[in-house]
């Protein structure tokens, strides 16, 4: 217990947390906003095929995507900074059980990247449906697989955090271990698609595609090159158990 | 948490302690404890091993062979070991963006410790004006008494500390000297270690010398420098066989 409230007190007393999560907050609100917007007034003008695939979650969570890197960032920074900065020392002075100290920072920062994903999962979710009201296009969360889809969303961001906070401890490094954030997040992508002439395996494991399959209302079973919903979830567990476990492994070296 | 309560026993105890990196040996077999009531300086020329002995007596490093304890136990087994043991270690720097109070205030969360002990250790080395103050901004003097405000924190009977007057001014010098003898005074072990010789002079009761990481001496200041003009003549006479870098020496 006192191992979590001494990663507590130092995730809020460093400027970098608010910083990181303000930008979250900035990125949803705004590009859901725009993006929320640009779908209605072209409501009137878009194609019949278009308007059969609306997902009405979809432009409000335009913003998430980059939100995800405001919060990987927060990941990453949350560990790295105690290397460079030689914290890390003072951590493992004051807390000689590495699995102990490591444990307590990752709990923290998932308690904390838990409840800042669902917020904006659910903030992003209640702002755009204010704007596709208008139209009369907004869906309430008792319509099915709603809020499955808002609660998912929140839980990939999650997610995210940690896999920047299990690559941050892996390299220790703020700039290389964010990289690894960007390369994992987006870059994948188009390596995954390139692969796709032999195999939809790789785009149906990729850690972005999992976050899209569970934050849409619509079934996506159309697509080969998308993971099932249940392979979507397994996807998620995958990445924060490797990135738990990559983390979890390499604290237990010497500082 | 008084240590004049206490059982009267070496607080730290080195017991063979070896360390190799590949096939150079930083720390060979050594073996030595520190007692209580007294300042021991712990001397040896630079990469003599010393940094790597108080980072395994703190469990940074893995120790090849041999044990480091602390109050009869390893300091991993120490489950709130700032009250055992404070510890100043030059590498442990504060995040840059931290308040030298949120700085203390984690650590003594960590340890279960009272918010007052912050108020106390701040004040005890003087920080307390700047106290609000991110870490990024203080001097090199500023951060080390932050060290020791660190190392105070728990009230730990033992204190460990790496190169205390790095950094100082010949003020904060004097200061640290004479908290030094005050916390001797009070009964606790301090296990100082330092390059500079002079320092030790003025501060130590005894000495550990170590060079190429083995152990040359084990003795009182006093008894030390007897037979030499000064304490500097009898560390050279001591190391000399045991330093890396004399000039015409070989490594």
């Amino acid at each position: 217990m006192t191992a979590l409230r001494a990663e507590w007190i130092k995730l809020w007393s460093v400027r970098s947390t608010r910083l990181a999560l303000g930008a979250a907050v900035a990125f949803a609100v705004g590009l859901g906003v725009a993006d929320t917007v640009a779908a209605v007034r072209g409501w009137d003008t878009m194609p019949a095929a278009d308007r059969a695939a609306f997902d009405p979650l979809a432009s409000a969570f335009a913003g998430l995507t980059f939100a995800q890197l405001a919060l990987g960032v927060l990941g990453v920074l949350a560990v790295t900074s105690e290397y460079s900065s030689g914290t890390i020392i003072a951590t493992l002075i004051a807390q000689p059980r590495r699995s102990v100290a490591f444990a307590a920072k990752a709990g923290t920062l998932l308690g904390v990247a838990l409840v800042a994903g669902e917020t904006l999962a659910f903030g992003s979710y209640l702002l755009g449906q204010a704007i596709l009201h208008g139209k009369h296009l907004d869906i309430g969360l008792g319509a099915p697989g709603v809020l499955r889809s808002v609660v998912s969303a929140g839980l990939y961001l999650c997610v995210v955090t940690m896999v920047g906070f299990g690559l941050g401890a892996l390299l220790r490094h703020p700039a290389g271990a964010t990289a690894a954030l960007i390369a994992v997040v987006f870059l994948a992508y188009g390596a995954a698609k390139a692969l796709e002439v032999w195999s939809y395996l790789p785009s149906r494991l990729l850690l972005s595609n999992a976050g899209d399959v569970v934050a849409q209302v619509h079934a996506v079973a159309a697509k080969p090159r998308l993971p099932s919903l249940g392979l979507a979830y397994l996807d998620l567990a995958l990445y924060l158990l490797a990135a738990l476990g990559l983390g979890a492994w390499r604290s237990a070296r010497d500082a | 948490m008084r240590p004049g309560g206490r059982t009267v026993g070496d607080m730290i105890e080195v017991q063979q302690l070896t360390k190799r990196y590949g096939p150079r040996t930083a720390v060979e077999d050594l073996t030595f404890s520190v007692r209580p009531g007294s300042v021991t300086g712990f001397l040896g020329p630079n990469g003599a091993g010393k940094s790597t002995t108080i980072r395994m007596l703190l469990a940074l490093t893995t120790p090849t062979s041999g044990r480091a304890l602390v109050n009869g136990r390893p300091y991993q087994n120490l489950r709130q070991p700032l009250r055992e043991v404070g510890a100043l270690v030059d590498t442990a720097g504060p995040h840059g963006g931290r308040t030298a109070y949120r700085h203390l205030h984690w650590l003594a969360a960590s340890n279960g410790l009272d918010r007052r002990r912050v108020d106390e250790a701040l004040d005890r080395t003087g920080l307390t004006g700047v106290a609000g103050r991110r870490v990024r901004g203080f001097s090199l003097g500023m951060r080390q008494r932050l060290g020791i405000a660190a190392a105070l924190l728990g009230d730990p009977p033992t204190l460990v500390l790496d190169e205390p007057v790095n950094g100082l001014d010949p003020e904060g010098v004097h200061w640290i000297r004479a908290l030094m003898r005050g916390l001797a005074g009070e009964g606790r072990t301090i296990l100082v270690s330092s390059h500079l010789i002079s320092e030790l002079a003025l501060a130590a009761d005894r000495l550990l010398v170590i060079g190429g990481g083995r152990l040359l001496a084990d003795d009182t200041v006093e008894a030390f420098s007897r037979g030499h003009a000064t304490l500097e003549d009898a560390y050279f006479a001591c190391t000399a066989g045991a330093v890396a870098y004399r000039s015409g020496g070989v490594r």
